[in-house]
């Protein structure tokens, strides 16, 4: 094939659908990677991946109930699925000498399994809910949901769905923008301000989980930790300025939707893996050229490669 | 060179059993060792989620080892899901040295990254890589004698180097700067501790599955964890819960058609981590709950007893009985509660009943003790305006709470720094419970 | 900016416990308007804690707090809070400015952006403590000293009358130090209450006006030719109270 014939590939093959794919991508993302980034300046980047894993049970037992993966009660069941699931990290570590990172994985895994578990036993072979889309989701199967009449096109509605979650959490976010700012940075000035941290850890919480319910549908529950960490790990790396931070982000997630199509159309690969993967290439250009992190300048300039190695005593030696 | 390799094999073969429950059961040892093994490492040094991250990262490799040895032979599926594993784990620590990010970003972007560039790959080549699923979720039953002996081969490599190497890496695992200073290679024994950690991930692919075999090395260790303080104690428990585990999880899910193996085995470990989390005889909860609810009924009784003394001092030792109804007025309480706890003070000795049945007196174990709690608290409220220079309004409230926990240490402590004196800062006496004698009232004055 | 109340920080029987154990007994203290008061104590005698009880950011278990005569959670505008420098995030994305900034936001509430009067407090706090020039560093490109002026610049802007500060001393160069020392004074001129905790004894005496001797207890609070005495800075630091502490950590294991 011609160079040309490779670019415009995915609109020959699918047509209009690939931009259902793409705003799809990009509405799944676009939200995870704004939250992402908070998750990773408070250092709770894994609770992102732990959410995901823990309120599968809930999604499970709310889908055999409803038998509708558009229904609202999957959120319900999820959000009910995240707070056992701090609850029982709590009751581990508050309550015995078993430390927070294990008591976490304890709950997590536990919960994914029942999870798993329930699945088989409730469902059984079940299409719209399998071990399949555990693992990548249903992005991939976007253009054989139900769709709707919206300005003489055929929309499908996951897209108008995920459209409306993104648009909630950057309304949100416009919102509480420096109470999440001030917050993360400092929480003793935050809290003498009157934000008291409890509030908005748990609130933090709430709207990661809401969003991790949407974005399992799309891309599995694994997967889901790579929308909410790569735009922001990325843009980390290229800039000093939070706002900036947030854009960059959001560009990421922009450019990982395209760029995640044309791999799954190039190489005919599952959907959303694609989209992670072209994520991670765009990681791995910001972890060598990123303006202010990037190790290829850094290694010109022959400074060392980080003023002092990262003091923190959680999940390294 | 490969003669022998495959001679020391054939060894272990006699080692395998013949039928498929047996073998399920050797694959239960294995992984219930390995992970078990490791795992106590795991949550010691606080690395769980590193556990996670690593074992989502094999995935790349059981795919490509899928792919490129036709007859899905163990030891290259083996070998390239220990590349990536430690391809992973390096990534992070080159991530963590070279930028900013933390140990938490790290961890995920090489996790998810790497499961969805397996997933990707996997993808394309869906013929080759029929039975993923398996290394995904696990699938016991389809492990068959030459997986099992690649497992035992890797179990026996970890094993024997955790052996060799079990001082230096619990000394580094507890306190890695005297670790350095000791002069141990402290990179080195890091670099061999994610080896073994990603051996043990690749022993339990099969059983468990990426997916969930950091369960496998978070929980059974963690359950050990709560029930013994010596770590040769928590390595065995470790193993035995990781084997049972297997074992549970393995027959379970063979009853049920179409179950994936992994998540049963992880149930089947967090029951019995929730089992001992409840019932361990010092770390578990309910214990825990036991003690505290038996030391609220000793400060109760104690007290009573407390109030009875008062009674009496408040008369100056006029009387030998005191009423239940003085005691319901002096304690705020009802008589039918008073009743209660005086029962409690009957059974233990403490007091004596008079034949009215409205009365009672303390006897001699009583006496006793109410001196020593009064004694603690007068004390203890003296050393706090003495050398404290605590408030007098605030320091009853304190006394109240400590006069039930001074040891009799910290008693003649407080008695030599104090001087032995006879009054407390209200001016009352401090009673002196070693000279009791058959007349309490003697001991008073 | 009206100290309407000659009694700043009043405490009574505040008490803390961290894990059970207590770490702070019964502290009754009223702290004059004005006044520019150094915490001393050895480590671990709860001089942070003090501090970080008082603004509510750690749990009491006992005891009350009032700011000018009204309890801490109405009077929050009025305290001015700066922390450890250990206890920050160097490599959060924010500038100086930002910074500086942040010290402006207890008066907005949620929906007000900063504005040009915010702007302005920003830049004079910064002006003030001569960081005005680096505004839009990022916060990790800076030296120790630089580093607190940028917080004490955030506490200026805060525009407080009561200011919590909590080691600010703490690996900073001489230059910065004294700076440090005539802002402090410059902010009790301008009728400023200060509390400072203050790790080094030899220049406590000579920078506070008064002093509040802390070990797990109060041992004396006054002005510094009363309080800075050999008798009770032997009681402050002479570790006579090691059954306080046995006590303690028993309490602790329950």
């Amino acid at each position: 094939m011609k160079t040309l014939e490779y670019i415009t590939l995915p609109w020959d093959v699918l047509g209009l659908g690939a931009l259902w794919l793409i705003l799809m991508a990009f509405f799944v993302a676009l939200p995870c990677s704004q939250m992402g980034s908070f998750l990773i300046l408070r250092r709770m980047a894994l609770t992102g991946d732990a959410i995901s894993h823990s309120v599968f049970p809930g999604v499970v037992i709310a889908f055999f109930i409803t038998r509708d993966l558009a229904s609202p009660w999957l959120i319900v069941g999820a959000g009910l699925a995240g707070l056992a699931s701090t609850v029982i990290i709590e009751l581990i570590h508050k309550w015995t000498r078993v430390k927070q990172d294990a008591a976490t994985g304890i709950s997590f895994t536990a919960l994914f399994a029942l999870g798993v578990v329930l699945m088989e036993l409730l469902l059984g072979k079940n299409v719209d809910l399998d071990l399949e889309c555990v693992l990548h989701g249903r992005l991939g199967l976007l253009l054989e949901e139900d769709r709707v009449l919206l300005f003489g096109s055929l929309v499908p509605i996951p897209v108008l769905v995920m459209a409306g979650v993104a648009v909630f959490t950057m309304l949100l976010l416009g919102l509480f923008y420096r109470v999440m700012m001030l917050s993360s940075f400092d929480a003793d000035l935050a809290a003498s301000y009157g934000y008291r941290p409890a509030v908005i850890h748990y609130g933090m919480m709430f709207v990661v989980s809401f969003i991790v319910v949407a974005a399992f549908q799309a891309v599995g529950a694994i997967l889901v930790i790579a929308l909410l960490i790569l735009p922001g790990a990325a843009a980390y790396l290229c800039t000093y300025r939070l706002k900036v931070m947030l854009a960059i982000a959001a560009l990421h997630s922009l450019i990982s939707a395209v760029g995640g199509l044309y791999l799954h159309v190039w190489f005919n690969s599952n959907m959303a893996a694609s989209v992670v993967v072209c994520g991670g290439i765009l990681f791995l250009l910001a972890w060598l050229l990123g303006p202010v992190d990037g190790v290829v300048w850094k290694w010109f300039k022959d400074e060392p490669p980080a003023l002092e190695e990262s003091s923190d005593n959680a999940g390294n030696s | 060179m490969f003669e022998d390799v495959s001679v020391l094999a054939s060894v272990l073969d006699i080692l395998i059993p013949g039928n498929g429950s047996g073998k399920a059961i050797m694959a239960a040892v294995l992984l219930g060792a390995s992970c078990g093994l490791l795992g106590c490492f795991v949550v010691l040094r606080r690395v769980a989620l590193m556990g996670d991250a690593v074992s989502h990262a094999v995935l790349p490799g059981v795919v490509a080892g899928l792919i490129y040895s036709a007859e899905r032979s163990p030891g290259v599926i083996f070998l390239f899901a220990a590349a990536a594993g430690l391809l992973g784990a390096g990534l992070v620590r080159l991530m963590m040295f070279s930028t900013r990010l933390k140990s938490d970003a790290a961890l995920g972007i090489v996790l998810a990254t790497f499961f969805a560039f397996g997933i990707m790959w996997q993808s394309r080549n869906q013929q080759d890589t029929v039975g993923v699923m398996n290394f995904l979720f696990g699938n016991i039953g389809s492990i068959d004698a030459s997986d099992l002996r690649m497992m035992l081969v890797t179990t026996l490599i970890l094993v024997v180097t955790m052996f060799f190497l079990r001082r230096p890496l619990l000394m580094m695992s507890f306190d890695e700067g005297f670790s350095r200073g000791l002069g141990y290679p402290v990179k080195i024994l890091d670099g061999v501790f994610y080896f073994l950690l990603t051996f043990s991930v690749v022993v339990a692919l099969q059983a468990v599955g990426v997916v969930l075999v950091s369960a496998m090395l978070i929980t059974p260790a963690a359950a050990a964890y709560l029930l013994t303080d010596r770590f040769e104690r928590m390595l065995l428990l470790s193993v035995v819960f990781g084997v049972t585990s297997g074992i549970t999880g393995g027959l379970v899910s063979a009853e049920v058609n179409g179950l994936p193996t992994g998540p049963v085995i992880a149930l089947s470990a967090t029951m019995l981590f929730v089992i001992i989390y409840l019932l361990a005889p010092r770390h578990g909860v309910l214990s825990k709950v036991m003690r505290t609810f038996r030391r609220r009924m000793r400060v109760r009784r104690e007290n009573m007893l407390k109030a009875i003394y008062q009674i009496h001092e408040g008369e100056g030792f006029a009387h030998e009985e005191v009423s239940v109804m003085m005691l319901a007025r002096k304690r705020g309480q009802t008589e039918e509660k008073v009743n209660k706890d005086c029962r409690a003070l009957l059974s233990r000795g403490f007091i004596e009943m008079a034949e009215d049945g409205v009365s009672l007196h303390l006897s001699r174990l009583g006496w006793k003790r109410a001196m020593e709690i009064v004694r603690n608290h007068r004390l203890w409220e003296l050393y706090l305006t003495n050398e404290a220079d605590y408030a007098e309004d605030h320091v009853h409230e304190d006394a109240e709470k400590i006069e039930h926990i001074l040891e009799p240490g910290i008693v003649r402590q407080l008695e030599q720094h104090l001087d032995f004196p006879e009054l407390d800062p209200h001016g009352k006496p401090i009673p002196q419970p070693a000279h009791l004698v058959a007349q309490p009232s003697a001991a008073l004055s | 900016m009206k100290p309407a109340n000659k009694i700043a920080l009043e405490t009574h029987d505040l008490t803390v416990t961290y894990h059970k154990r207590p770490v702070l007994y019964g502290i009754d203290v009223a702290i004059p308007s004005g006044s520019l008061v150094g915490i001393v104590g050895p480590n671990g005698a709860g001089k942070s804690t003090f501090i970080k009880s008082v603004m509510g950011v750690v749990p009491s278990s006992g005891g009350w707090v009032k700011v000018f005569g009204k309890p801490m959670r109405e009077n929050l505008p009025r305290v001015g809070y700066v922390p450890q420098r250990e206890s920050v995030d160097w490599d959060f994305p924010v500038t100086v400015m930002d910074v500086a900034l942040m010290g402006t936001y207890g008066g907005l509430g949620l929906l007000r952006r900063p504005g040009k009067a915010e702007k302005r407090r920003a830049s004079e706090a910064l002006e003030k403590v001569g960081m005005l020039p680096y505004s839009n560093r990022q916060i990790g490109n800076l030296s120790g000293g630089q580093q607190q002026r940028v917080f004490l610049a955030r506490a200026l802007a805060q525009d407080s009358d009561l200011y919590l500060m909590d080691e600010p001393f703490v690996g900073v160069d001489a230059a910065t130090e004294s700076a440090i020392v005539t802002l402090l004074r410059e902010m009790r001129e301008r009728g400023k209450t200060v509390l400072v905790v203050h790790h080094d004894l030899q220049s406590a005496g000579e920078y506070f006006d008064h002093l509040l001797l802390l070990n797990m207890r109060l041992v004396a609070f006054g002005a510094v030719k009363d309080v800075y005495t050999p008798e009770l800075l032997q009681k402050t630091y002479g570790g006579r109270l090691t059954i306080l502490s046995e006590v303690a950590d028993q309490a602790a294991k329950l």
